[in-house]
């Protein structure tokens, strides 16, 4: 009779041979425990393991901050570049060898911040890049200064009576500068975002992925796992994907849907 | 030397004709097989109102440099011309319209300004023009008609130039043009028979038939082709917009492409994405953008990617004087970007280096995997030469990686120690040697490492590598006589064409003096100049810039301070200037 124990060890061993774990490096991540990130990492390794994308093909390009390190969690090849430039580096990369797959991660500050003026040119040249904002609304490296997308009113040590700019809305500037693949994810929801990506992957033009996530170290007060989770939702049934209009009032009125929110699938 | 050595301004106001002018000066000289160094200055604006002046300087032997007086001055504005004549050469001849049409009192002709000595030619361009042609517009080239008049240059190169220049307007257009051009020819042969010189007519001089004219702009521009280079990224920047505007053009013909990008983060960002993964790519700029640009580059020498930079110096500092020439980003070049990052710089001093450089630059960079920078300038960008051919050997334009061997697949280690600092780098798509570039301090296999160890060593190993780019960089050139010299002159960029003249002047009056050519700016050739610095009693270090930046970087070098000669007018230093301040060091010697 097999014994819980051995039935585990057999589960692992099919596991290892399976190759599944295989996207994964050797390099356990440092993210702090219950950070979204691992969410995301989740789901960008289930995309690449079922389109069985050939790891020494992909490239992943990151900016600086915590997710600046995500390169060196996965088996693939990576570029840890300088704060805000994923994406000119993924252009440079992508048009050298466009037999890669080329992904650019960075953060919501990293992104909208010092690298917000790649954003739209990225975006018009439709170059085939997937770029995935990890969106935690705040500098968690740097241990806890307001981003682009904080609050209005989000206290820190770098905003003690508050944080007072307005948020950027990243999900409506990629609409804005006329990207052709818009989707708005959560890191809590891994399979979800696994699903997405597939798509964006196979999109022939530039993917915007902006993922929803909470720092648990820095912020416990305004963007938790619990305020996520509340606000969070799919887009509605028969949410009609290629109706660019309809997606930026869409996202002007609601921040929290979830999906694909704008694909121009060309003829 | 004996030969002739002539040069000729033409000045006017935008509108003119000034630059089309000169043009056709230097193609129909350059047709007639002298050698050729031209230079043109015009108002930034866009709206130009403003001055333009064409500098010419034409003759038997190979121009090295700029003179600071004029021969012969082709005035197209009367009141604009008259601000060349403090440069005009005592005997110079003045050719100018006495006849214009507007009235103007008698002062204000260019007749009443110039010194006695100079000889005034007039001649009615605009009547001339208009009689030949119906519109006062051909006078630009009923002048240059004069000039070839007085001179001995014949017709027939001046109409090749004048066909080449116009045919893609049409024949009516050619036509007029030529006819402007003979009506001054003839206008001179007939009524200043005795001031015909004939000083540029000897057929028998005309050795380098097939000489051409190419300007620093094109000469970086071919260089980047031949070395097949596949991607230029860049962004619009005088003086460096040409380079980009010119391989837009050929790029794509090759298979290639320019990307203008949306600032110069971007672009060298793209250029390294590009080298890292495995297709040369190139970006050129100047001051403002190169310092845009140094994070990424100090970051490019931690990755160890390689990278190649033109930076076109221009007027500095912040926006400052941009279609003014000057030599002030050496330091950065050098030094820009955050920490020790050492990287190659290098700088050409005529057309024929920009050329050579830039195609080897492309090696360089994949085998010292570095950016390597090109320090150019306004001047050389802008400036036409008379070459004789352009060639790059095979060997210079081979891939210059270093990949790893098969025995490293599943052990490989991206930043292996080695004995030269380069370690094997594979490309992404490799299979077996997966890895991550990061600009944190590594171990050898690249994974973030803060250790003072780690941090030593691979300091150690980064500035190793690139020292040992020394035997593939030119070492300095030197031109002196043996055993000790009073004087030394050390120069670089297009500086060096003015020391070289003004050093060979002072050699054929008998002085003890030397010149020595540095492109090399860093690494730099240590033991190379230590040895030319210990032979002279006194080392000149002229530049283009405020506080000597090569004489920081090398002056310690020397036993003693340097001497120093800092210009910072906007204008190339000429043999002139370095030859003073050659005679008050060496009066002070004897």
């Amino acid at each position: 009779m097999k014994t819980s124990g051995s039935i585990i060890a057999e589960k692992i061993r099919k596991t290892g041979k399976s190759g599944e774990l295989s996207i994964r490096s050797e390099n356990l991540p440092t993210w702090c425990p219950g950070c979204g990130y691992f969410g995301i990492h989740q789901g960008m390794n289930q995309a690449i393991q079922n389109l069985k994308i050939p790891h020494h093909e992909i490239v992943m390009v990151s900016g600086i901050g915590c997710a600046g390190r995500y390169p060196f969690f996965v088996n693939t090849y990576g570029f840890h570049s300088a704060h805000g430039r994923t994406l000119p580096v993924a252009t440079g990369i992508k048009m050298a060898n466009p037999k890669l797959t080329v992904f650019a991660v960075g953060g919501d500050g990293d992104g909208l911040g010092i690298g917000g003026g790649h954003l739209p040119h990225m975006a018009r040249k439709d170059i085939n890049v997937n770029y995935i904002l990890f969106d935690n609304s705040i500098y968690g490296l740097t241990k806890g200064q307001p981003s682009p997308t904080s609050m209005v009113g989000f206290k820190t040590k770098a905003s003690p009576y508050g944080n007072e700019p307005a948020p950027l809305n990243g999900t409506l500037m990629a609409l804005a500068y006329g990207a052709s693949f818009v989707a708005r994810l959560f890191a809590g929801d891994a399979k979800g975002i696994a699903a997405v990506l597939e798509q964006a992957i196979q999109h022939p033009g530039f993917s915007f992925l902006h993922i929803y996530s909470s720092c648990v170290t820095f912020d416990k007060q305004y963007k938790t796992w619990d305020f996520l989770n509340k606000n969070v939702h799919p887009t509605a049934d028969g949410y009609d994907t290629s109706n660019h209009k309809d997606a930026i009032n869409g996202v002007l009125e609601d921040d929290y849907t979830t999906g694909i929110i704008y694909w121009k699938k060309n003829a | 030397m004996g030969g002739k050595d002539l040069t000729i301004e033409i000045c006017g106001m935008s509108g003119d004709g000034t630059i089309a002018a000169g043009q056709l000066l230097n193609a129909a000289l350059v047709n007639a097989g002298y050698s050729l160094l031209a230079f043109d200055s015009y108002p930034a604006e866009i709206r130009g109102f403003g001055r333009c002046v064409t500098h010419s300087r034409v003759g038997s032997g190979k121009m090295i440099a700029l003179k600071n007086k004029a021969h012969v001055l082709i005035s197209l504005d009367d009141q604009e011309s008259v601000s060349r004549i403090p440069f005009l050469d005592t005997d110079a001849v003045v050719l100018f319209d006495n006849k214009p049409m507007a009235f103007l009192a008698e002062n204000q002709s260019i007749a009443a300004h110039v010194e006695p000595e100079a000889k005034l030619i007039g001649v009615p361009f605009g009547d001339l023009s208009a009689g030949a042609t119906g519109s006062r517009q051909g006078r630009n080239l009923v002048a240059l008609g004069a000039f070839a008049g007085l001179f001995g240059v014949l017709p027939e190169f001046f109409n090749k130039a004048i066909e080449k220049k116009f045919s893609s307007k049409g024949k009516p257009v050619v036509d007029s043009n030529l006819a402007c051009f003979q009506v001054g020819y003839q206008h001179v042969l007939e009524f200043y028979k005795e001031d015909i010189s004939g000083d540029l007519g000897e057929a028998s001089v005309h050795e380098n038939k097939d000489s051409f004219l190419i300007s620093g702009n094109e000469a970086i521009a071919m260089g980047a082709l031949d070395a097949n280079v596949h991607f230029y990224f860049g962004y619009p920047i005088t003086p460096a917009t040409p380079v980009m505007e010119i391989l837009a053009e050929k790029l794509p013909k090759r298979g290639g492409k320019v990307m203008q990008m949306e600032d110069e983060i971007a672009s060298i960002g793209a250029v390294i994405g590009s080298f890292f993964a495995g297709k040369r790519a190139m970006t050129a700029t100047s001051g403002p953008g190169f310092a845009l640009m140094t994070e990424l580059i100090a970051h490019a020498t931690v990755t160890e990617t390689p990278a190649v930079i033109v930076n076109a110096q221009r007027g500095g500092p912040g926006t400052g004087l941009p279609t003014k020439t000057e030599q002030s980003d050496l330091q950065v070049a050098v030094y820009g970007g955050p920490g020790d990052s050492a990287r190659i710089v290098w700088a050409p001093t005529d057309v024929q280096e920009c050329y050579e450089f830039t195609l080897r630059s492309f090696q360089i960079a994949e085998k010292y995997q570095t950016p390597v920078i090109l320090l150019t300038d306004f001047f050389l960008h802008n400036r036409v030469e008379s070459l004789e051919k352009l060639s790059s050997a095979a060997e210079m334009i081979s891939d210059g990686n270093l990949y790893p061997a098969e025995e490293k697949i599943n052990a490989y280690k991206r930043y292996e120690i080695t004995e030269t600092g380069i370690s094997p780098r594979a490309l992404p798509g490799s299979e077996g040697f997966i890895f991550s570039a990061t600009g944190l301090e590594h171990t050898e296999k690249g994974r973030p490492d803060y250790s003072s160890a780690i941090h030593m060593q691979m300091s150690e190993k980064r500035h190793r590598k690139i020292r040992g780019a020394l035997s593939d960089l030119p070492p300095p050139v030197e031109y002196a006589p043996k055993g000790q010299l009073d004087l030394g002159i050390i120069a670089w960029g297009s500086t060096f064409g003015a020391a070289l003249e003004a050093v060979t002047q002072e050699q054929e009056q008998g002085k003890r003096i030397g010149a020595l050519k540095i492109t090399s700016i860093f690494p730099f050739h240590e033991e190379v100049i230590s040895a030319f610095m210990t032979k002279c009693r006194e080392v000149l270090i002229p530049e283009l810039n405020f506080e000597g930046q090569l004489a920081n970087l090398i002056g310690h070098l020397h036993g003693k301070k340097v001497k120093r000669l800092n210009q910072v007018t906007g204008t190339p230093l000429t043999p002139w200037d370095i030859g003073e301040a050659i005679h008050s060091i060496l009066k002070v010697l004897d």
